[in-house]
């Protein structure tokens, strides 16, 4: 399937003392919800924080919306008010209250709707009196809370691309809920809005993932929009007389004396003629924790 | 539209409501069908699952896509898809038979089968 990209990224290295991350091609498409997927260590942040314009010493090329490149997101409001950023922590100095964040973004950003933002903060019930409670001071908020006050900032601007990292980590399932609806609302209110955001809670973010980009030890290792990697990928089951054979051509195996379960190519379901095996439809979650077994130091 | 919980994929539960509704009348000729992302966000399923539903309606001929405006409900000649459909549900029972075959069933117990699924489908 052919698409534009929000973001295009060429050889963008970032070396660090015992880590390399090294991405020879970035696309995140637009007008889709794109996840960033991998384990602790991977490299997701450091991508993300280069993305975002809090790292700029990296080597290599962005561009932004097929024209703009990172000195115009720095530089052409345009570009800068069009992307949206909800960052892990530090988003925030610990010391501000509600009503600095609110006072700053009016400052900062021409396309910020205080109105917009006082509805999300009430809609997401932030402070626990249930009203909008301008002296809270940061430091006092729960991760949760400071996550959702980082998302009503940032959905309060009219943006075309809205990068989080690790936004429903810290969020408790009902708000993990709401955190998806909001984002298809965000996609659905206008034309080619673009998503990407890290996650370790892929099931509970399946639902909101277009496109998925898998990365370990600082590369990309698999990519594709999610429906063409479920085309791609599927999930075998089978006898234990067979496992040893069958491991050969499984991304991941569990096997017990019961029988084996694992990921395989589709290309390769040819290998398993001789086998008694049940073939079915992987999810993006077995798919991912197969490519990144297959790639992880853990045993 | 109605998503029930089964083995059929998200995307094929789409494009079959859809289609029913076509066939049926319930979306006439020319009418838009909602936009993929206003879909994709009542369904609380991804843009990518909504879009591979429509393409999948775009490639039997039931739906045509103009660029940035949607999906536009094709003419449909009537006569040839129920008969398109027919074939389908012969196809399904000419292997229903061969099964009940197979078991050594009988034809009346085949038929009470049949009657016994259409009334549990009923209720």
């Amino acid at each position: 399937m052919e698409f534009n990209c929000s973001i295009k990224g060429e050889n963008l290295v970032k070396k660090y003392k015992n880590f390399t991350m090294s991405i020879d091609e970035l696309k995140i498409p637009a007008g889709f919800s794109t996840a960033l997927i991998g384990e602790n260590g991977a490299g997701k942040t450091t991508l993300l924080n280069i993305l975002a314009g809090i790292k700029l010493d990296y080597k290599g090329k962005l561009t932004f919306y097929g024209k703009y490149d990172d000195k115009d997101r720095e530089n052409d409001p345009f570009v800068r008010e069009s992307i949206g950023y909800v960052g892990t922590d530090k988003y925030f100095m610990p010391q501000w209250t509600v009503k600095q964040i609110d006072g700053f973004s009016q400052l900062l950003f021409d396309n910020y709707d205080r109105d917009a933002f006082l509805k999300i903060y009430d809609e997401l019930a932030i402070s626990e009196t249930g009203t909008y409670n301008p002296g809270k001071k940061i430091s006092s908020l729960s991760d949760g809370n400071k996550v959702k006050l980082a998302l009503a900032s940032v959905l309060a601007r009219d943006t075309d691309m809205l990068i989080m990292d690790e936004p429903a980590s810290p969020l408790d399932p009902l708000m993990r809920d709401k955190l998806c609806d909001m984002i298809r609302e965000y996609m659905s209110k206008k034309n080619g809005r673009t998503v990407f955001f890290s996650t370790h809670n892929i099931q509970d973010m399946e639902n909101v993932t277009d496109y998925a980009i898998i990365m370990e030890h600082g590369k990309i290792v698999e990519e594709g929009f999610v429906e063409d990697l479920k085309e791609k990928y599927v999930l075998v089951k089978g006898e234990a007389k067979d496992e040893e054979e069958a491991r050969k051509y499984l991304y991941s195996c569990s096997g017990s004396k019961y029988g084996f379960e694992g990921i395989a190519l589709k290309d390769n379901l040819d290998k398993f003629d001789n086998m008694d095996v049940v073939v079915e439809d992987a999810s993006l979650f077995q798919i991912s924790v197969a490519i990144m077994k297959k790639n992880s130091k853990v045993k | 539209m109605k998503l029930v919980k089964s083995d059929v994929p998200i995307y094929r539960q789409i494009s079959d409501s859809f289609k029913a509704d076509i066939l049926a009348g319930r979306i006439s000729e020319g009418e838009y069908l909602p936009s993929i992302r206003e879909l994709a966000k009542d369904l609380k399923i991804s843009v990518i699952t909504t879009m591979k539903a429509y393409e999948e309606l775009q490639q039997e001929g039931l739906v045509t896509s103009v660029q940035g405006k949607g999906f536009y409900v094709n003419a449909q000649d009537s006569e040839m898809l129920k008969e398109q459909h027919l074939r389908k549900v012969e196809e399904a029972l000419n292997t229903a038979i061969a099964a009940a075959d197979v078991a050594g069933m009988a034809d009346e117990e085949l038929i009470d089968t049949l009657k016994t699924l259409l009334s549990i489908k009923e209720n």
